[in-house]
């Protein structure tokens, strides 16, 4: 109360009118640069065979009979749904969008043309707009060691290395094909790591998901190539619901990439995956994705609304699971990719760079939950927010009290380029081990006028010298990216960038 | 509250008990003034819609009020009309008193001012201090402007308990540019409650621009006896003010203690507080700060030592509203037996709070397979130019210096002890008073001593 308001008021005027100012000359100056269009937005048109939207039984139903499911399969999808319908909505995100009507979503779609034979079959525009994506499918076996599984919509349409990969023993396909062709391996495995009760979105998925991947390393393997699908949205008003599960056989490898772009749409599209890996004894998973998803216009209309659920088991002794992710796109991105460390000596890593402008959400982070003796944890995220995007660190490292010897250190960093974004951080830390180690820290920043100055002194131009710098920002995580993705990475993260500097 | 806690503490309302406070809180006392029978029935009427928090609110994660509920706590009585608050005399708290520490002092027994215990003598020009209700008595309408002024209608349930149910406390005004030489000593002294009792002390504390004040906010019992503690401090600092704020908190090993430090800083001021928790078997520690000023500087740190089944909470609530502010935040805890220790710090940056400088910090000795440190040090920043920061460690004592003082020929329960008064001795140097620091020094080693760690 003693603090009157002539106190108080003319400093803070004065500050608001010089961010204004600020911000305009900022605009002016890079405004065309931001509003460049998305280069991947183009449809595609080909015939989908699609229902009609909504949601009940008997759409289940369809999706499994369309699929040729076995009975267990639809009792799965069917008790998933029921428990669904009793779910909430999940709220505690940092992130604002209109309410979703699940009624309006139709939750199948597939390309006409099925049962190909070989890559000649698949219909010619399907393989054009690949070809714009810069998905090279018919090159694709002269490119060394990339299988694609290329997800269009909602069924695999291509597989290719098939045959070099059976060689191995590993399994690469569709999940739908794993369902009718390996039914043992996947009523072991499928939701032991992401129960369908998990989360509302987790529940949506295992009651409608129509398509994914399936890999299984056997024993002593190591998977001879990076296994890498590409997801692209094509259809107007279809969720995808992937679900990709990979086992990781005793003593195994395997490198497993996902990348995704999607054509410019005006309604928002949802996604709600769900990613589980499970690694034995001293088996090792790597996952690498990268995500450039549309993210909606300047006003944020029509992004994707990305809701994954992404968690991998360390159920053997001195196994490990690694996780790196890009994520550029999408207009909200719901995303924890987590470990559960349960074998003893077993190893979590999560290496992320996100990126959010225009009025781009991001909420995104990782659980870290330690279980067995000597498990080590790595978190390291590097947050961009530029305009007005918002970024929020949400992370969970749990020692519990049998967890002997455990070790988690963690980095959270944010790089705020201008005025009107903003860049959270809410870890969450829970330690019941006296012999555990944890440290934390987390930074916020922006470019320092001293790091452009030098930069430019050199000449380099101020785009270049932002992306250089940001570049630098982020190179602890790009360089647990594998070669390929790691080049189309740093690309990605100099083109959300251009004219975001202020 | 800042937003996000408005956001996310929505108040629950399927599955709680009906009114589960409604013990606390006093009966309509005749002669009050208009303005606070008011205040007081729109606050009953906020915990009543509030219910009690879950562990589903996020403030509540961590902290169960599962045992502070069951003990069905009632207000502290009222004494027979013409009889003083408390019979004590001054030679009955000679024991709870810190050796050598030259202060004016200001003594609540129960909750409530004890003038006969207290010291208020000498006085400079420009400070006034008295207790809240005979500052009524003689004045019913001063303080209607500050009651709530900082702490506002807040979320905080136990906010809007101790509005309900106030019964005394400090009204401390420093007027422009007093400077008060010796520290205030405020200290809460529980005594002798057969019964659960809870006293709910509103303290109000003032500085005019460039005053200069140093506040020692201790809270200690005479024996064993459980009760509960709901204080919240009202702290509004004007321009240039500088406010050393001591709390000490040596509760009884039953007692409850909840607490809110409700602080505003105006332009330049300067607060420096330093939050030392040892005693209490369940204590709740809200510290929010609200800038109303540009180059204000808010120093928080802490102390807990958390064991013997004791739960140590620690919430930390700043909102840089306005540019040019710094905050420090440094909190170390030891942990051990089956004790918990609970940190959440928010540093919150505004859009328009450019050049912010915020620093948080938390780090936790875990001495037993027993005790659990939650710690949520959280970043929310919506300003690009700003030095924002936080770190936060879990570990046990090292290995090796240890053995570097086995080696030494020091058994190995001292070695430990002697690490751990290393750990904390930061904290304790800083307190800034060389008789204030040997009494906490004091509590530590004895706590330490009495430890299986």
């Amino acid at each position: 109360m003693s603090a009157t308001p002539d106190d108080v008021l003319p400093g803070d005027a004065k500050t608001a009118a010089q961010t204004s100012t600020k911000a305009a000359e900022a605009e002016a100056e890079y405004g065309h640069l931001v509003r460049s269009e998305y280069e991947h937005g183009f449809v595609t048109e080909i015939e989908s065979d699609t229902l009609p939207p909504g949601l009940d039984e008997s759409v289940i139903a369809t999706i499994s009979q369309r699929k040729g499911e076995p009975q267990w399969m639809l009792d799965w999808r069917l008790a998933a749904y029921h428990k669904w319908l009793e779910m909430p909505t999940p709220k505690w995100a940092a992130v604002h969008y209109p309410p979703i009507d699940y009624q309006s979503i139709s939750y199948f779609s597939a390309p006409k043309k099925k049962e190909l034979k070989s890559l000649d079959e698949v219909d010619p525009v399907l393989l054009e707009t690949y070809e714009k994506l810069g998905i090279p499918i018919e090159e694709q076996k002269a490119l060394a060691g990339v299988a694609v599984d290329a997800v269009f919509d909602s069924v695999s349409v291509a597989t290719t290395f098939r045959e070099k990969l059976s060689e191995a023993g590993v399994i690469f396909c569709s999940i739908s094909e794993a369902v009718q062709e390996y039914p043992e391996l996947v009523q072991k495995y499928l939701g032991s790591v992401v129960p369908p009760t998990d989360n509302f979105y987790t529940g949506l998925n295992s009651a409608v998901f129509t398509d994914g991947t399936f890999v299984y390393v056997p024993k002593n393997t190591r998977c001879p190539m990076e296994l890498s699908t590409y997801f692209r949205i094509n259809e107007a008003k279809t969720g995808q619901f992937e679900r990709t599960l990979i086992v990781a056989d005793e003593g195994s490898y395997v490198s497993y990439l996902e990348g995704c772009t999607a054509p410019q749409r005006d309604e928002n599209q949802l996604h709600a995956a769900v990613v589980e890996l499970i690694a034995l004894d001293n088996a090792e998973i790597k996952y690498s994705t990268v995500q450039n998803w549309y993210p909606g216009d300047e006003e944020g209309r029509g992004g994707i609304y990305n809701f994954v659920t992404k968690r991998g088991d360390c159920r053997g002794d001195n196994s490990k699971i690694s996780w790196t992710q890009v994520e550029t796109g999408s207009a909200i991105t719901w995303k924890y990719p987590s470990c559960i460390l349960r074998g003893d000596n077993s190893v979590g890593e999560f290496y992320s760079v996100a990126v959010t402008k225009g009025k781009q959400q991001a909420d995104t982070g990782t659980k870290m939950i330690h279980l067995g003796k000597n498990t080590r944890s790595t978190i390291v995220s590097k947050g961009i927010s530029a305009q007005h995007g918002i970024q929020s660190y949400r992370g969970l490292v749990r020692i519990a009290g049998k967890a002997e010897g455990a070790r988690n250190h963690t980095q959270c960093d944010s790089l705020l380029i201008g005025d009107k974004c903003a860049a959270n951080t809410f870890p969450y830390i829970e330690v019941k081990n006296p012999t555990a180690k944890m440290e934390h820290e987390a930074t916020t920043s922006k470019i320092s006028d001293d790091q452009l100055f030098y930069c430019r002194s050199r000449g380099l131009s101020e785009e270049d010298a932002v992306s250089m710098i940001v570049n630098g920002f982020c190179k602890e995580v790009f360089n647990e990216l594998p070669m390929e993705f790691a080049v189309e990475a740093q690309k990605l993260l100099s083109i959300s960038l251009e004219g975001a500097v202020g | 509250m800042s937003a996000q806690a408005l956001k996310t503490e929505t108040p629950a309302t399927a599955g709680v008990e009906p009114a589960p406070f409604d013990s606390w809180l006093p009966q309509a006392a005749a002669g009050e003034p208009d303005w606070l029978a008011a205040a007081r029935a729109a606050a009953a009427a906020r915990v009543h819609t509030q219910g009690a928090p879950t562990s589903k609110s996020e403030g509540w994660r961590y902290t169960g009020l599962r045992t502070l509920l069951e003990q069905g706590f009632t207000p502290v009585d009222e004494p027979p009309l013409g009889e003083p608050m408390s019979a004590l005399l001054p030679e009955d708290i000679e024991d709870v008193l810190v050796p050598g520490l030259d202060a004016h002092r200001v003594v609540m027994v129960n909750g409530r001012f004890a003038p006969q215990l207290s010291d208020l003598s000498g006085l400079p020009a420009g400070v006034r201090m008295n207790g809240l209700r005979a500052s009524l008595a003689a004045d019913p309408t001063a303080l209607a402007e500050r009651v709530n002024a900082v702490a506002g209608d807040g979320a905080h349930v136990f906010a809007s308990l101790n509005t309900a149910g106030m019964d005394d406390g400090l009204v401390l005004h420093a007027g422009r540019g007093a400077v008060l030489e010796k520290p205030v000593e405020l200290l809460h002294l529980s005594v002798g409650m057969d019964e659960p009792r809870v006293a709910q002390p509103r303290h109000l504390i003032r500085l005019d621009d460039g005053a200069q004040v140093t506040l020692i906010e201790r809270w200690a019992s005479l024996g064993d006896a459980l009760y509960c503690n709901n204080a919240v401090l009202e702290i509004d600092l004007g321009r240039d003010a500088l406010l050393k704020h001591r709390r000490i908190q040596l509760e009884s090993p039953s007692a409850f203690h909840i607490a809110g430090v409700y602080l505003r800083q105006g332009a330049n001021s300067r607060y420096d507080g330093i939050n030392v928790g040892i005693g209490g078997r369940w204590a709740r520690t809200d510290l929010v700060t609200r800038f109303s000023g540009e180059h204000a500087e808010c120093d928080l740190q802490g102390l807990y030592l958390a064991g013997d089944k004791q739960l140590l909470d620690y919430h930390l609530d700043v909102h840089h509203g306005l540019p040019r502010c710094t905050s420090r935040e440094n909190f170390k805890g030891i942990v051990h037996g089956k004790g918990k220790a609970v940190f959440d710090g928010l540093v919150y940056v505004a859009k328009d709070a450019q050049h912010t400088d915020a620093e948080m910090s938390n780090r936790n000795l875990l001495l037993s397979q027993n005790a659990e440190v939650d710690t949520k040090p959280q970043l929310e920043i919506y300003a690009d130019d700003v030095k924002c920061s936080h770190g936060t460690t879990v570990g046990q004592i090292e290995p090796e210096m240890l053995f570097y003082l086995r080696s030494r020929g020091i058994p190995e329960g001292l070695a430990r002890r002697m690490l751990c008064i290393g750990f904390a001795g930061e904290m304790i140097d800083a307190l800034g008073n060389e008789a204030l620091a040997g009494h906490v020094a004091d509590a530590v080693g004895r706590r330490l001593e009495a430890a299986t760690l």
